[in-house]
């Protein structure tokens, strides 16, 4: 085995997945030949490194959390954020419209109170999220009138 | 019965079956490890343990779409890995946007700074592996993660990332290469390799 296949199976080697022939050859040549010796040392000193350092300790009210977010009704705080934002965004939406109509010198809201429309927007890959577009909004933005008598 | 004897598949079924206390079982069974790995990921001590809970939470919302075949830790590590890289996406998302504002964030892992897990006091080295580890590809990261921290077989990461051997083979040891070259070159004076290529 040559020192380059030995190179390449060092890591299998030392995370023992290597065929167990294989990895006696390794050895073997890991014996007699000093430069892959010092990789071999080199590997065997990083992976010692990484395991000295300590894992996390663990919040001991971990699972008691978790099971209470399980609990229906449980409504987590990000979520009620998310909820707050939807609704601002709702609302900013509504009042653009407005004020760009009133600008524009359209009609008021109340006189056409079935001139809303609602379109669905995509707003997380997984959570849809419905954004009202005044009529209205719309048409200051093309230009022209969508489904006016 | 003594839950220590029960397997997952059993706990599984019976969650499945209405007794969602159980689900408690699975959570202590796995939570040190799955936080350990999330930790390593992210360098974030306590934002793993959000993600964590996040993670238990979406394993019990999809128990019903598990398989039982004894490899129900698969099951959620495959689940945490997508949570955390779904994790780490959303922070590139926001440390970009923050630059594009010209603020800079309190709390990014893409500093490449020590991170939160590892206290001031520790010991030097220690904290420069723990930055050399968040240098390395997310990819040659989550595979080197689990094969050292978590001591996944091959064939065990294989199922949580879909990933052939061969190609983990080659992810842990380029990231070993790497990592050994970057801690050279610190400990030299030089300076790392920031940017670890694909695979």
């Amino acid at each position: 085995m040559n020192c380059q296949r030995v190179i390449r199976s060092l890591s299998a080697c030392q995370d023992g997945e290597l065929d167990p022939a294989l990895s006696r050859q390794v050895e073997g040549h890991l014996e007699n030949c000093r430069a892959c010796r010092a990789e071999w040392d080199g590997m065997q000193e990083l992976v010692g490194r990484l395991r000295l350092s300590p894992p996390p300790a663990l919040d001991p009210f971990f699972s008691a959390r978790v099971m209470d977010g399980l609990r229906p009704g449980t409504v987590k705080p990000f979520r009620l954020l998310s909820a707050a934002a939807y609704a601002l965004i709702f609302v900013a939406v509504f009042l653009a419209g407005f004020l760009l109509q009133t600008s524009a010198g359209g009609p008021t809201p109340s006189a056409s109170p079935a001139a809303a429309t609602y379109s669905a927007v995509l707003l997380e890959p997984q959570e849809l999220g419905l954004l009202a577009v005044h009529e209205d909004t719309l048409k200051l933005f093309s230009g022209r009138d969508h489904g006016q008598k | 019965m003594d839950e220590q004897k029960l397997t997952d598949d059993e706990v599984v079924a019976a969650v499945l079956g209405g007794r969602s206390r159980d689900f408690e079982i699975l959570v202590r069974r796995y939570s040190s490890r799955i936080v350990h790995f999330i930790a390593r990921m992210t360098a974030d001590g306590d934002e793993a343990q959000s993600i964590a809970q996040d993670v238990f939470l979406k394993i019990f919302q999809n128990l019903a779409y598990y398989r039982a075949q004894n490899n129900f830790s698969a099951f959620i590590f495959k689940i945490a890995r997508n949570m955390t890289l779904n994790w780490l996406q959303r922070q590139k998302r926001t440390v970009f946007f923050s630059r594009l504002l010209g603020r800079e964030l309190d709390k990014a892992p893409f500093r490449q700074e020590t991170p939160r897990f590892s206290p001031q006091d520790r010991r030097e080295r220690e904290d420069a592996v723990t930055r050399h580890l968040m240098l390395l590809s997310e990819e040659q990261r989550l595979a080197l993660i689990l094969k050292v921290y978590l001591e996944f077989s091959y064939k065990q990461i294989r199922e949580v990332t879909g990933w052939s051997v061969p190609k983990i083979e080659t992810l842990i040891s380029r990231a070993k290469s790497r990592m050994k070259k970057n801690i050279l070159l610190q400990e030299s004076g030089g300076e790392s390799v920031n940017h670890a290529r694909k695979q």
